[in-house]
């Protein structure tokens, strides 16, 4: 047999042996029998002085070869065997994450929040007043006198000791007039009283939001400028808003601002009761006689204030159809939001 | 209020469709729509006749009517009506009238008799509030045929007029706006009055003794009229608006009040006493009886009108039955007086009487020209319709006439208030069609008398709202480069409140948002032990006091949901509690405060983990955490004075108790079957926000390795893991820069009975160098030495 026909030979048999390894524990037993210090290559490496000296190169480059050649499969084998391995260990990543759980916030705050940075956008910082008022800063400062049909759109609670629940947020601009002087440029949210039947139209409670500023030549043009940037804001730009007279105690000129419906684009719908319009705040200039309580000069200084309902407007843009359910906390409810 | 647009055109031509007539009117003040009223009864009610009124054999207060409703076959109707008798025509709602969406009549049996329709009342068919007795019509009125077509229909406006204008409360008002809009004349009726009888001062007296309460009062006496029904024209008017026809003097005095807006008031002039009419104040405890049938006790501020006996009428309110015109009436004594609007006002509200007459007095009428001409109308037109003849001349008590007003108006302050130009000429014709007088003018204001049927009307100021808004509102350009006052502060507290509710929805809690009004007995239970401010005038029991803390309310949140089967109940709720507290001027002190509950899973069914319950050990790492976030150290204090809780702890802060965190004793909502334990927290944020120091100044990141080292002691069970902590803590030496609890063991079998095994792992670390074990271990020996000597602490 010559040494060519021997390495044939051997080729054959590793390929036999090796395909018939099942786990790597026999494949080290192939590895030992062929490439091992007394394998079979070692075996013809030990006997390379038999052959003729003028092949003996030739053939050392053929033993060589054919151990680099059983290497290289040994290795494929190896690999072989080590992916199937990691295939049969792999962690079942399809199985769910862990918990955490999901919080939310409340509809009514998050319109507050939105509302705000909005205006601290447009240069309003926040003040606040407390929730029991006296009838001074809620009605009297407000140019509200005793005994006016004007203090009938505002049902009162009463307090013991002579206080009241605020009717609206309105006392904060007095409240905070009286310590500060002009420019005045606020908005105050906060929670508000009414004593009416509770229904799906109306609660004890509800969320306003008011605005205030008082400078020198301000107007209502400035006014409506304010209010249609803030609507734009928060409605979308496309938002159209409507004003018409109406009437505060504590303004002059007093108006109510309505908006087109965002459900129906003003075509009329459930939501706005087919009027295609919402009334979403009222407004007005700031009554001079406001502004001579807290000793502003009325020649010098002029102002705005504005007031909206967050209840209204978050019922209108979830669709909620009876303002109760705000107030229920049902977590079924709180967790959509 | 109703005004018919038929009979707006008597006072002003239109010629705009009614829909932006409407629009116009709303923009400029008058908010309203355009409605058709008249046909709103349903076809099924038809004219009646009954034939037979017989008792209910078993009900006393029921009669059995046989009625001829026209179909050739009488009904039998079982009616529990006072008023019915043979005889009368009704409406009767037959079988099958739907006459609202949840109540159709049908036919029924009534105590065992059959009863086959309805004999209808007044609020029955929408007509009025009276229910009485059933509605009796004339015999003109046509056996069969429907009660609607009775009825004409009518195009009207209703408007929702505002609690500044008086004066757009009636046909006048609108018109006047309508005039000033669209720049048309405004037409009053002339008035012919023939005074043919005695002279009035011969027969009638008027004294006024409360001139604060009645600066004005006016009576002509009217003899020998007839009491009839209305003229079809008449009747038509008052029907057109929602009134209800009575007779040719009520609708008459009706007449002229929806035309001028001034109420008035007929007296049959024989059952006054003395033919004298005297204005006084009620004495406290007076009792009289009014129109309605209920007799009132009246106190001081209610203002009567009086005969030389008693009283005749609550002035401006309501009058009394005793002098009440009838069918016999032939003499009247007609009353058109000013009343001070906040007397009307107080008299209104505390008798909870309010009419169409108090609620234009207490608005404010107009004490001069339109007071005068409705007296004058209404004598006119009741002469008219009902004959007799007017007293020569008017008594008239109005000893101190009250001023008008002068106002003038800068043309420069309309541009300051309105931030645009309006033209004098465009100002001067406005305040003529409101029928404001011209004083003077020059180039710079004008000066203009003010409309006393204007008392809103008082400052420069309102004129400018009368420009702004008839001019249209809407249609002032807005402002497209906003003047801006920076306002030097800038809030940090709404921001701070921002971020926590963030936190606690982060942390897997959903806000709520209770109400601050509670029961007495919530109240008093608030964690605080504040005395509850009550509220004087609640809607209900349930309601009569402000909360005192937020975990009372977030309870009631609790059981409402536990009643509803949810699950994984965790809350929180950011708001004011009220502490009452005499010694404010409101005796209310408020506290902005946080409050938390979880009755909840720590993460639910999961594969990895057991279940557990989210309990105080979570709501403490919630707190920790929480508090950490905010730089704050603070201390946990037993409280045991609350036996409703299984563990209460104080949460302290520089001394003084910021809030309480607490798990409620296991059974405590036993009815609620909760699956989980309830546990609390809740925290002062106001205090906590004055408190609180943004972060100071960064701490250099570690530069050296730390060294670990583990201990496990083995104590006695009692021992409180605190107090090992703190003792670590102090003692651990200047590199220790963390410790950890990490492990607790008990295990009887392995260890004594009385003893458990906690594992610590400390941290240390240098600032300065790479820390050797010789530098921790002799802390570590003195460490376990001391929890040795004092905690009898084994190594385990
Ligand atoms: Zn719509």
């Amino acid at each position: 047999m010559t040494i060519h026909e021997t390495i044939k030979e051997v080729q054959e048999q590793f390929k036999d042996v090796l395909k018939n390894a099942r786990d790597p524990l026999m494949l080290e037993e192939v590895k030992n029998t062929f490439l091992g210090r007394k394998g079979k290559i070692a075996g013809f490496f030990s006997m390379i002085g038999e052959v003729p000296p003028d092949t003996r190169k030739e053939v050392g480059k053929m033993l060589n070869e054919l151990k680099r050649s059983l290497n290289e499969q040994l290795e494929l084998r190896y690999a072989e065997f080590q992916s199937e391995k990691k295939q049969k260990e792999r962690v079942d990543y399809t199985l769910p994450g862990y918990v955490v759980h999901k919080g939310s916030r409340h509809p009514l705050t998050q319109a507050v929040d939105d509302m705000l940075s909005i205006f601290k956008r447009l240069g309003f910082d926040i003040a606040y007043g407390p929730e029991v008022e006296t009838d001074w800063f809620n009605f009297e400062s407000l140019n509200f006198p005793p005994n006016h049909p004007a203090r009938d759109m505002q049902d009162t609670f009463y307090t013991e000791g002579g206080g009241l629940l605020r009717t609206h947020t309105s006392p904060v601009q007095t409240r905070y007039m009286a310590i500060h002087e002009p420019p005045v440029r606020i908005v105050a949210p906060g929670r508000v009283y009414r004593n009416e039947a509770i229904s799906a139209r109306s609660y004890c409670l509800f969320h306003q939001i008011e605005g205030l500023y008082i400078d020198t030549d301000i107007s209502f043009a400035d006014l409506k400028g304010t209010i249609e940037l803030f609507c734009r804001m928060y409605y979308g730009k496309d938002v159209k808003i409507k004003f018409r007279t109406s009437y505060f105690p504590f303004t002059e000129p007093s108006a109510e601002i309505d908006v087109s419906c965002f459900l129906c684009k003003g075509k009329g719908c459930r939501v706005c009761k087919n009027t295609g319009w919402l009334e979403i705040m009222g407004c007005g200039m700031v009554d001079p006689n406001v502004l001579k309580v807290i000793n502003y000069d009325t020649e010098k200084y002029t102002g705005y204030a504005f007031g909206l309902g967050v209840e209204r407007m978050v019922m209108m843009r979830l669709g909620i159809n009876d303002i109760r359910i705000l107030f229920e906390n049902d977590v079924e409810f709180l967790r959509q939001f | 209020m109703i005004v018919s647009i038929d009979w707006l055109k008597e006072y002003i031509d239109i010629d705009m469709p009614l829909e932006d007539l409407a629009e116009k009117l709303t923009v400029a003040g008058l908010e309203c729509v355009v409605k058709e009223i008249g046909k709103s009864i349903p076809k099924g009610v038809v004219i009646g006749h009954v034939l037979e009124k017989k008792r209910h054999p078993s009900a006393e207060k029921l009669s059995v009517c046989t009625i001829d409703i026209g179909t050739g076959n009488p009904a039998t109707i079982v009616c529990g009506a006072p008023n019915v008798e043979a005889g009368q025509r009704v409406p009767v709602a037959t079988v099958g009238t739907q006459l609202t969406p949840d109540f159709t009549i049908s036919k029924t049996k009534l105590r065992g008799v059959e009863s086959n329709g309805m004999i209808c009342a007044e609020d029955e068919l929408n007509l009025g509030d009276d229910h009485t007795g059933i509605i009796v019509l004339s015999d003109d009125h046509e056996i069969g045929k429907s009660y609607n077509d009775y009825f004409s229909s009518s195009l009207v406006l209703d408007i929702d007029v505002t609690a500044n204008r008086p004066d757009a409360m009636c046909h006048w008002g609108v018109a006047r706006e309508i005039s000033a809009i669209t720049e048309k004349p405004f037409k009053k009726a002339s008035i012919k009055l023939i005074e043919d009888g005695p002279e009035v001062d011969s027969i009638a007296k008027v004294q006024i003794d409360a001139l604060d309460g009645c600066p004005r009062y006016t009576a002509r006496v009217i003899q020998g009229i007839r009491i009839a029904p209305s003229p079809a024209w008449l009747k038509n008017r008052i029907e057109s608006i929602g009134l209800r026809s009575i007779n040719n003097v009520v609708d008459a005095s009706n007449y002229v009040l929806m035309e001028t807006g001034h109420p008035l008031h007929t007296f049959d002039f024989d059952k006054l006493k003395g033919h004298k009419i005297k204005v006084r104040f009620a004495q406290e405890g007076e009792k009289f009886e009014t129109l309605d049938h209920k007799e009132r006790e009246l106190s001081s501020d209610m203002l009567l009108i009086c005969d030389t006996k008693a009283p005749l009428a609550l002035a401006g309110i309501m009058g009394g039955i005793e002098s009440e015109v009838d069918d016999n009436t032939v003499n009247i004594l007609i009353e058109s007086a000013y009343f001070t609007p906040a007397v009307i006002r107080k008299g209104s509200k505390l008798e909870q009487i309010s009419t169409d007459a108090s609620k234009r007095f207490e608005r404010g009428t107009d004490p001069n020209e339109t007071l005068v001409y409705a007296q004058n109308r209404l004598a006119a037109l009741i002469v008219e319709l009902a004959g007799g003849s007017i007293a020569k001349g008017m008594i008239d008590i109005y000893p101190e006439p009250l001023e008008t007003k002068i106002i003038s108006l800068r043309y420069d302050y309309v541009k300051r208030v309105t931030g645009v130009d309006i033209s004098p000429e465009n100002c001067k014709s406005i305040f003529s069609h409101l029928e404001f007088t011209m004083i003077s003018e020059d180039e710079d204001s004008l000066t203009v008398e003010v409309p006393t049927f204007r008392p809103d009307i008082e400052r420069e100021i309102d004129l400018v709202e009368e420009v702004l808004r008839v001019n249209n509102i809407d249609k002032i350009p807005s402002m497209k480069k906003l003047t801006m006052s920076v306002a030097e502060e800038c809030d940090k507290f709404h921001p701070f409140l921002t971020d926590i509710r963030n936190f606690f929805a982060g942390h897997g809690m959903h806000e709520a948002v209770n109400n601050s009004l509670v029961s007495k007995n919530i109240g008093d239970a608030g964690i605080w032990g504040y005395t509850p401010l009550n509220v004087l005038n609640p809607l209900s029991k349930e309601m009569d006091v402000l909360r005192t803390d937020m975990i009372q309310p977030l309870l009631i949140t609790l059981r409402n949901n536990a009643l509803k089967k949810r699950t994984n109940i965790r809350l929180f709720e950011l708001a004011n509690v009220i502490e009452k507290n005499d010694h404010v001027d409101t005796h209310a002190v408020e506290h902005f405060n946080l409050g938390v509950l979880c009755c909840s899973p720590l993460w639910g069914l999961n594969w990895t983990e057991e279940d557990k319950p989210a309990d105080l050990f979570y709501m403490k790492g919630v707190l920790d955490h929480f508090l950490g976030n905010l730089n704050f150290n603070y201390k946990l204090k037993e409280n045991t004075n609350r036996d409703e809780f299984e563990i209460l702890y104080d949460i302290v802060i520089r001394k003084s108790i910021v809030g309480k965190i607490g798990k409620y004793v296991d059974g405590y909502f036993e009815k609620l079957q909760l699956q989980y334990p309830v546990v609390v927290m809740e925290l002062q944020i106001g205090k906590l926000f004055n408190w609180y120091n943004p972060k100071q100044q960064y701490i250099p990141t570690p530069q050296f390795p730390s060294i670990f080292r583990d201990i496990s002691l083995v104590m006695d069970k009692k021992s409180k893991a605190v107090t090992i902590l703190n003792e670590i803590n102090q003692h651990g030496g200047k590199y220790l820069v963390d410790l950890v609890l990490y492990d607790v063991y008990i295990d009887d079998t392995k260890l004594d009975k009385n003893k458990k095994a906690l594992s610590f792992r400390l941290e240390f670390r240098s600032k300065t160098k790479t820390l050797k074990d010789e530098d921790v271990d002799n802390v570590m020996n003195k460490l376990f030495e001391r929890l040795m000597n004092q905690y009898g602490a084994q190594l385990r």
